[in-house]
């Protein structure tokens, strides 16, 4: 466990992204071991969410403290199933070299530290759920703290993929004199075979040219996934909900159906300026 | 085996086995048929779930083995005949990629059910997603046809009208295999009643209306 820790303290320094470091071995990090960590970072942050319920303003719902330290990992958790698998796919599509185990292990990276900002911010959120009567306002402090922490995370995610050059082919190893053929003069005919053999294959590559380069695909297709994960991560949260527990409601573990997180939002934006 | 099958495939223009192509396509299939049938589902909807993964690599199976016929004679006409083993190879890797994409987006419509939306959306969320699917497809395709493209420069010719067909049949196969998803409040039923129409008069019907209004 403390060795897992000691991984994220790591990767939030910057020391695992280092350019040497990646191109030796890739993200050096365990995927089970950090997915733990993550779990309980989100169960920590979770507590917190969860402290205006039993807040004097709140429901004094206790049962809420522990919903919600459930359900700020599993929201994590449910997202990244719900987009990897597409994302993993046309990853592949485009011609990444990017192979399943050091995408798993970039992904959970990047969660990680998304967690990690999280619940540093987890102390905040507890203070203003003790101090605030207004529910409204809660919310949109929880919004804005899972806002900021996602970003981090994404820049984290873009910064890596460009370290890990994805787009290239592998290196050439070097080739040592001797093991070089030795140089054979030519004569005219075989030297004007080679030249249109050129030419043709000149023609060929122009057409393969034209392409743009794999590197920029693959970034092109994670920052639309970065527009999908954020859509996705609202909504799911949305189908989660309540995390932090209406004053005016009895607690239950989930709320009917219906409407979407964007409209919600701009419900309770629109009530705090009343 | 099914599940480490789709790795390379979509990677690397291989010249893999045609029969276990058609196993990916059916296997990826059924499993984004089943996750589109999943709308609503109660217990007397699980037969719809069924139905509708048939239908999704019945449809692919379908539109491609109509239009290969007039694929082939096209091909030998532009003097490609040679080439037509490699040519359908490659045809059924791109169905297989189709299928894997299409596989890797059910999830969202899972999401996209417990979001608790109408049936008119189900219907169109599933849509926009076959759509992303067959341009993923169309893309690898014609980076699969490149070797075939620089063997031989009519390929590309005989590809554009591939595409069309190909889309032209499928269009109707679909309208004919109604429902996917199943409205709710009908009862479950493999094909729906006076489905043997057609996509395209109906299509034109329904602008002819909307004109005359």
């Amino acid at each position: 466990m403390i060795l897992w820790v000691r991984q994220l303290d790591q990767l939030l320094r910057g020391r695992l992204t280092t350019q040497e470091q990646l191109d030796e071995k890739g993200v050096d990090v365990s995927s089970p071991g950090l997915a733990l960590v993550l779990i309980l970072l989100g169960g920590i942050y979770g507590v917190c969410m969860g402290t205006f319920a039993v807040a004097g303003s709140g429901s004094g719902q206790s049962m809420q403290l522990l919903a919600s330290a459930i359900k700020v990992p599993s929201l994590f958790f449910l997202t990244l199933l719900v987009t990897l698998p597409s994302l993993y796919v046309f990853n592949a599509l485009v011609g990444s070299r990017l192979t399943f185990t050091p995408f798993l292990r970039l992904m959970i990276s990047a969660t990680a530290i998304t967690m990690a900002v999280l619940a540093s911010l987890g102390t905040i959120v507890a203070f203003f759920s003790f101090t605030t009567t207004s529910y409204p306002f809660v919310i949109l402090l929880n919004v804005a703290t899972f806002s900021l922490a996602g970003m981090l995370g994404l820049r984290f995610l873009l910064q890596t993929l460009r370290k890990l050059r994805v787009g290239e082919a592998s290196t050439i190893p070097a080739v040592s004199e001797e093991r070089l053929p030795p140089v054979q003069p030519i004569s005219d005919e075989q030297l004007s075979e080679l030249t249109s053999e050129l030419k043709d294959s000149a023609s060929a590559t122009r057409y393969v040219r034209q392409q743009p380069s794999p590197a920029d695909r693959v970034r092109k297709v994670f920052v639309i996934w970065i527009i999908i994960y954020g859509a996705v991560g609202a909504q799911m949260g949305w189908i989660l909900r309540p995390f932090i527990g209406s004053p005016t409601q009895p607690f239950s573990w989930f709320r009917p159906r219906g409407s979407n997180f964007f409209e919600a939002v701009w419900s309770v934006i629109t009530h705090l300026s009343r | 085996m099914i599940v480490t099958q789709p790795l390379p495939i979509l990677r690397e223009p291989t010249a893999r086995h045609p029969a276990k192509l058609l196993m990916v396509v059916i296997a990826f299939g059924l499993l984004y048929g089943a996750v589109m049938g999943s709308y609503e589902l109660r217990n007397d909807r699980l037969l719809q779930v069924m139905f509708s993964a048939c239908k999704v690599p019945l449809l692919l199976l379908c539109t491609f083995s109509i239009a290969l016929p007039s694929y082939f004679v096209l091909n030998t006409l532009l003097g490609l005949r040679d080439d037509f083993a490699d040519v359908l190879r490659t045809m059924i890797q791109a169905q297989a990629v189709f299928t894997i994409v299409l596989a890797s987006l059910s999830p969202f419509v899972i999401v996209w059910y417990a979001s608790g939306v109408e049936y008119p959306l189900a219907i169109v969320f599933n849509g926009v997603l076959f759509f992303i699917s067959t341009l993923a497809s169309q893309m690898a395709l014609i980076r699969l046809y490149r070797p075939l493209v620089t063997r031989n420069e009519n390929h590309r010719r005989a590809l554009k009208f591939w595409i069309v067909i190909y889309s032209f049949v499928g269009i109707q196969i679909a309208w004919t295999m109604r429902p996917f998803i199943g409205a709710p409040e009908l009862p479950v039923r493999f094909f729906r009643e006076g489905a043997w129409s057609n996509a395209y008069l109906e299509v034109l019907h329904i602008i002819g209306q909307a004109m005359g209004r």
